[in-house]
């Protein structure tokens, strides 16, 4: 026979005190991690080892190396980077060394006070020397150390190059001389050029290249993210009028609107694609598969302003949390990460450059990296990335938006240059108490 | 049972629980309409009104997502009239019924991320089901199911009845078990064929459940496809899968205005409240006739 035990009075009031004490219990522990954590480790939060394969082994052998404190390191999901540090920094909790993208993506955080000048706690001569780009700085403080240089690259294959009889080391390097390379691959049976719009990231990159063309300084790119300068203008929507045509022309994968970023890239890997936009750290890995074969370039040129044709390089870099009461620990650590034997044991890793001008490149063994070394990362003609300096709302309502209708041939580039500046109007709207640091962002950027 | 002189008593013995409800879910919620009235930076801002609401409610892009939500509201229909088919094919035990209904139930234990991962790959402008219209010779028919802005809602669609059918499905299976199989059995003998069983026996009395999934899929289609839509296609392309969940995580996560996430939040809670109450309003009303 099987007896239903009933809850008793006495259970439902030790249930009831169990659960208040759990709750109780629950709100003191952040305080309690946080007291142990000041008094024994750094805490970092990073970001990367999705992009550049061998970093977490990287960062693992720094951590065990470092003597100077024991150091906790966290991998961050690629959604929540921003965000995680920023509501936890919200709440008093912010790790005390966070990865950074550059520009926006943490100037943000910059001006609602999460993060620390590094000026004065890392060693001058190591911020110098780590190639964090102008984009790190704000009103003549520095808040990221570079880690690791992302040339911002058009890659293409030598071999469609080649079968379509075009130059393979000579890539077109103006606008007419790229339609004539798309009209003669296309006629040899490969899709020109394009990649994956998907999730957007397409988008963004070809932002970077193009835009940039009609642009004479980073700051121009900010007065027009923030409304200073008018999209409606034809110079500033020129790049995607540019893109309709490369549409128009039959020029782009038919597959291009319902791939992703990568999945795209690697149609040039498979001989399927000419061309695509792509990004240092994928290099090596495809120039391999490829045997060699695979070209890097500048996007051809149309435009005529001051930064046309000029190499793209951005980089990821780090930073020190404002609220942590070990900046001084944090900035040591930093610096060990710039320690000359690091920065070999990042090569020997990741097979990857890392961002700091003493390394020692003499271990490269690919003419392709040393190109990239050589015209991208230590170039002195090298501009930053212009979508960086992009609000997140125009990301998502504006360049996502656009560039995906005109690749689906539903947008044209006149008319993505009407939504730009209407949701440029919208952001100012949602946004007032920013625009005021845009502005002396932009500033500093003359 | 219990008999005590004090009534406030039981009430001294629920309070504990009570109020850990209402911390658990009265706080957020008291929070969420605070954050709606303040432009929020990090976890505080200053108070800015109506000024939040306003311009949502000024933006395009908003009353596009509304009329997303409104359209993937046909999916409703959709689902519930096939699962009423499935589930009663599946009642009446057709040969072979125990292996098509856990095939029925596979998609519901497969995790939302899965099959639109999955099922973006096999809806790709070069993926199997185009590849398959090719080789059949229906080359007219391979679209770019995921990438044109006339197509990806109605994809994204066809995904969430695919997925979401299986719990309607075993909503109506299990009261049709549930039934009086007596009465239909008199029905059979009286000469009733299986439409006219369907029509005056079994419709009729899972008029209840069908409200039930009714309400449940409504306010699933208002705000809880997020999962799908992030998955496939992240609104895009364009705008053209934009939904009211996604506009609400660009604002709160990508930017960082959490004021402004809370007031779409507020609107979307305000209306699946009143759905919830139209429910119990109309179930209310058949109990009452049924007593009278």
């Amino acid at each position: 026979m099987k007896h239903s035990r009933r809850l008793s009075r006495r259970d439902f009031l030790k249930t009831s005190a169990a659960l208040g004490a759990g709750l109780t219990l629950s709100q003191s522990l952040p305080a309690l991690a946080r007291t142990r954590r000041q008094d024994d480790e750094l805490v970092m939060w990073w970001w990367g080892e999705q992009e550049l394969p061998g970093l977490q082994a990287w960062v693992d052998d720094t951590v065990a190396a470092y003597t100077g404190a024991k150091v906790s390191a966290m991998l961050q999901n690629t959604d929540v980077v921003i965000s995680q540090f920023q509501t936890a920094a919200a709440a008093n909790e912010a790790p005390d060394v966070q990865f950074l993208w550059n520009g926006i993506y943490h100037m943000e955080s910059v001006w609602f006070g999460y993060l620390a000048p590094l000026n004065g706690l890392v060693d001058q001569a190591v911020l110098d020397r780590s190639g964090a780009t102008r984009l790190s700085f704000y009103q003549g403080d520095q808040y990221r150390i570079g880690w690791y240089p992302l040339p911002m690259i058009w890659e293409y294959n030598k071999d469609v190059f080649d079968a379509a009889g075009l130059d393979a080391d000579n890539p077109p390097k103006t606008w007419d001389a790229l339609l004539d390379a798309c009209d003669k691959i296309k006629t040899s049976g490969v899709d020109p050029i394009g990649g994956g719009v998907q999730d957007g990231f397409w988008g963004e990159w070809y932002l970077g290249h193009a835009l940039a063309q009609s642009l004479d300084s980073p700051s121009e790119a900010l007065d027009l993210f923030i409304g200073d300068l008018d999209f409606r203008e034809p110079k500033y929507h020129e790049f995607w009028v540019r893109l309709e045509e490369l549409k128009t022309s039959g020029f782009l994968n038919d597959s291009m609107s319902s791939l992703e970023l990568y999945p795209g890239i690697d149609l040039v890997v498979t001989g399927q694609l000419g061309m695509s936009e792509s990004i240092g750290t994928r290099v090596p890995a495809d120039n391999d598969t490829l045997n060699g074969r695979v070209g890097v370039m500048t996007m051809p040129v149309f435009g005529t302003g001051a930064l046309a044709g000029k190499p793209i390089l951005d980089s990821q870099g780090l930073g020190i949390s404002s609220q942590t009461e070990q900046k001084e620990q944090a900035a040591a650590f930093l610096e060990f990460m710039h320690a000359p034997e690091q920065l070999a044991k990042f090569w020997e890793l990741t097979h990857w450059m890392p961002a700091d001008s003493t390394w020692d490149s003499s271990v490269i063994d690919a003419p392709i990296v040393q190109q990239l070394w050589d015209g991208w990362v230590t170039s002195a003609d090298s501009i930053p990335y212009i979508p960086n300096l992009m609000p997140a709302q125009f990301w998502t309502d504006a360049m996502f938006v656009a560039s995906q209708e005109i690749i689906a041939g539903t947008m044209t580039g006149e008319a993505a240059g009407d939504l730009a500046a209407r949701v440029v109007q919208e952001w100012r709207d949602f946004n007032p108490d920013l625009v005021e640091n845009y502005q002396k962002w932009a500033d500093d950027l003359r | 049972m219990i008999r005590t002189k004090n009534p406030l008593l039981p009430y001294f013995f629920v309070a504990p629980l009570v109020l850990l409800l209402l911390f658990v879910f009265g706080y957020p919620l008291v929070q969420i309409f605070d954050f709606s009235f303040r432009r929020i930076r990090g976890i505080d801002g200053p108070w800015v009104g109506l000024e939040n609401y306003q311009l949502i409610l000024n933006q395009p892009l908003f009353h596009e997502a509304v009329q997303h939500n409104v359209q993937l509201l046909i999916a409703v229909p959709i689902i519930l009239i096939l699962s009423l088919i499935i589930a009663v094919i599946l009642y009446d035990r057709v040969p072979g019924w125990r292996i098509y209904r856990t095939i029925v139930f596979i998609p519901y234990i497969l995790a939302v991320p899965i099959v639109a991962v999955v099922l973006k790959k096999f809806f790709q402008y070069d993926g199997p089901f185009n590849e398959a219209l090719r080789v059949v010779g229906l080359d007219l028919f391979a679209l770019d199911w995921m990438g044109s802005p006339d197509l990806a809602l109605w994809t994204v669609l066809s995904v969430i009845i695919w997925r979401e059918i299986v719990f309607c499905i075993v909503l109506m299976l299990a009261r049709l078990l549930s039934l009086d199989e007596e009465m239909l059995e008199a029905a059979q003998l009286d000469g009733a064929g299986w439409w006219q069983r369907l029509w005056f026996i079994i419709l009729p009395q899972m008029a209840g459940v069908i409200e039930f999934y009714f309400v449940v899929s409504f306010i699933t289609m208002i705000a809880a496809v997020f999962s799908y839509i992030f998955m496939i296609g992240k609104g895009g392309p364009g705008t053209s899968t934009m939904v009211l969940e996604l506009y609400i995580f660009n604002f709160l996560t990508r930017s960082s205005l959490p004021g402004v996430a809370s007031a779409v939040s507020v609107m979307l809670f305000l209306v699946t409240t009143v759905l919830i109450l139209i429910l119990f309003w109309v179930r209310r009303g058949e109990r009452e006739q049924e007593l009278a």
